[in-house]
């Protein structure tokens, strides 16, 4: 089987939809979700409609959180929380409905999918460290975790009676005798200096994880933000990827 | 081939490695490990050998026998286990270490020390209040810290000055996560995540440590005692 993992659309319906062209293209047999699909961007409802629709597996990220009601934003960024409170505002009883079926975790044949950290999943932890990865090993009960949540395509790797590697994204192969952890990267709001939309795949047979990157059209994406009136900070950042 | 290494005032004064199946441990001469103490009684234990495994008996003593500063009857003994009796210590050691090593001077003649036999037995009675109370092993805060009693009830629990971590310690120059507590199958593991010389046990630095019941762990200014919840 294989699968495309998406992560952190962040309402960025122009990058979602020109993933999911390419993943048209590449045909995968399921496309499963790690959350964040809402949040800094202005198109929450179609992008959540869209995931709905295409995603068999469909996880929760921290934005859906709030919205729930999980978490508090009281720690966030004036920026966050103007996006945060811009989201609530604009989404729908249906839209609260798709959220709410949402999963914290999925587990299916050798991984196990989460937004953030395998290490309290509803902690929200980033994984940038060796040191934060090796938590995540610990609980970690399969050879492979695809997560998003930092925006930034990574993989960890476990070494024995060692700190996890860390290296930038690249196709692999998985070694049997080994763990990782794999962030699939931001579709809608890169954060490695790289603008294009980030996502991978993963073909269980013949244990093959790829990156991919799609161009968008992301001064429509800005100015439909401008016109929202989102923060500026949340606009510009799109067309650096950081 | 197990060793047991006998210690009187920090100073060992006996090696035994031995290939029976039962040593006898008490104050008498036809015991095999002979402790000459009016604490000892004069049958006090005996240590059983079965494949690797070893397991140390109580024999009803008056002053009682206590392996990693518990009061037990019978125990399994892991590598490295104090066992205590009397004023003496004994360290179990699954493997001889170190064959032949002289025999510091020893006149084996002392009166055991009330006041630390009560101590001991007042340690054990805390300790095994605290583990009951919470059911499993617990890390007590003894400096700087800012808990008294905090529950290992989780596979990792981390040790740092991050926001987020479990167990706040204090130190300007320690790390966010700068260690962890790990349940594995043979008890709970401290491993060093952070910088080098920040954590220790029993005043050693550690890289990855298998706690034992009374181990004192300090993260950078803050001190932990570790108190296992097995028995």
């Amino acid at each position: 089987m294989k699968i495309a993992l998406i992560s952190d659309i962040h309402a960025n319906l122009e990058a979602l939809v020109s993933v999911v062209k390419q993943i048209e293209k590449l045909h995968v047999d399921e496309i499963y979700c790690l959350g964040d699909v809402i949040g800094y961007g202005c198109e929450p409802s179609a992008c959540l409609d869209i995931v709905n629709k295409i995603a068999s597996v469909k996880l929760l990220g921290n934005h859906e959180a709030v919205v729930l009601g999980m978490i508090s934003t009281k720690s966030y960024t004036e920026t966050a929380r103007i996006s945060s409170d811009w989201t609530k505002d604009k989404l729908s009883e249906k839209d609260i409905e798709i959220i709410s079926s949402f999963q914290m975790t999925h587990t299916a044949e050798d991984m196990f999918l989460v937004h953030a950290s395998p290490f309290e999943p509803d902690k929200w932890h980033y994984i940038l460290t060796p040191a934060e990865a090796s938590l995540s090993f610990d609980v970690l009960r399969k050879p492979l975790c695809f997560h998003g949540h930092t925006h930034v395509p990574v993989i960890f790797s476990e070494v024995p009676g060692d700190l996890p590697h860390k290296k930038t994204a690249h196709n692999f192969d998985p070694d049997e005798e080994s763990r990782y952890l794999v962030n699939v990267g931001a579709v809608g709001q890169p954060r490695d200096n790289d603008p294009r939309a980030c996502f991978a795949t993963y073909d269980t047979e013949f244990k093959e994880v790829c990156f991919y990157r799609s161009e968008y059209d992301i001064s429509t994406a800005q100015a439909k933000m401008t016109e929202a009136e989102l923060p500026d900070l949340l606009i510009e950042r799109l067309a650096v990827g950081r | 081939m197990a060793e047991i290494v006998v210690k009187f005032d920090d100073k060992i004064i006996e090696r035994i490695v031995t290939e029976k199946k039962r040593i006898t441990i008490g104050r008498t001469n036809d015991n095999d490990v002979v402790l000459e103490n009016r604490g000892v009684s004069r049958k006090h234990a005996l240590i059983e050998f079965n494949n690797n495994a070893a397991v140390i008996i109580d024999n009803e003593s008056l002053n009682g026998t206590f392996v990693n500063r518990r009061k037990i009857t019978e125990e399994v003994l892991r590598d490295n286990d104090i066992i205590t009796i009397g004023k003496y210590q004994l360290i179990y050691h699954n493997e001889s270490t170190q064959p032949n090593e002289d025999a510091s001077n020893f006149d084996g003649t002392m009166v055991l020390n009330t006041k630390a036999q009560k101590q001991l037995l007042e340690n054990d009675r805390v300790e095994r209040e605290i583990v009951e109370r919470y059911g499993g092993s617990v890390l007590t805060g003894e400096e700087n810290t800012n808990f008294s009693e905090f529950r290992l009830d989780r596979d990792v629990v981390t040790i740092g000055k991050a926001k987020f971590v479990h167990v706040r310690a204090k130190g300007f120059f320690i790390s966010g996560i700068q260690a962890k507590i790990v349940k594995e199958d043979d008890g709970h593991y401290l491993i060093n995540l952070g910088k080098k010389g920040k954590t220790k046990v029993n005043g050693e630095d550690v890289e990855r440590h298998l706690l034992k019941n009374g181990d004192i762990i300090t993260v950078g200014k803050s001190t932990f005692k570790y108190v296992e919840g097995r028995h």
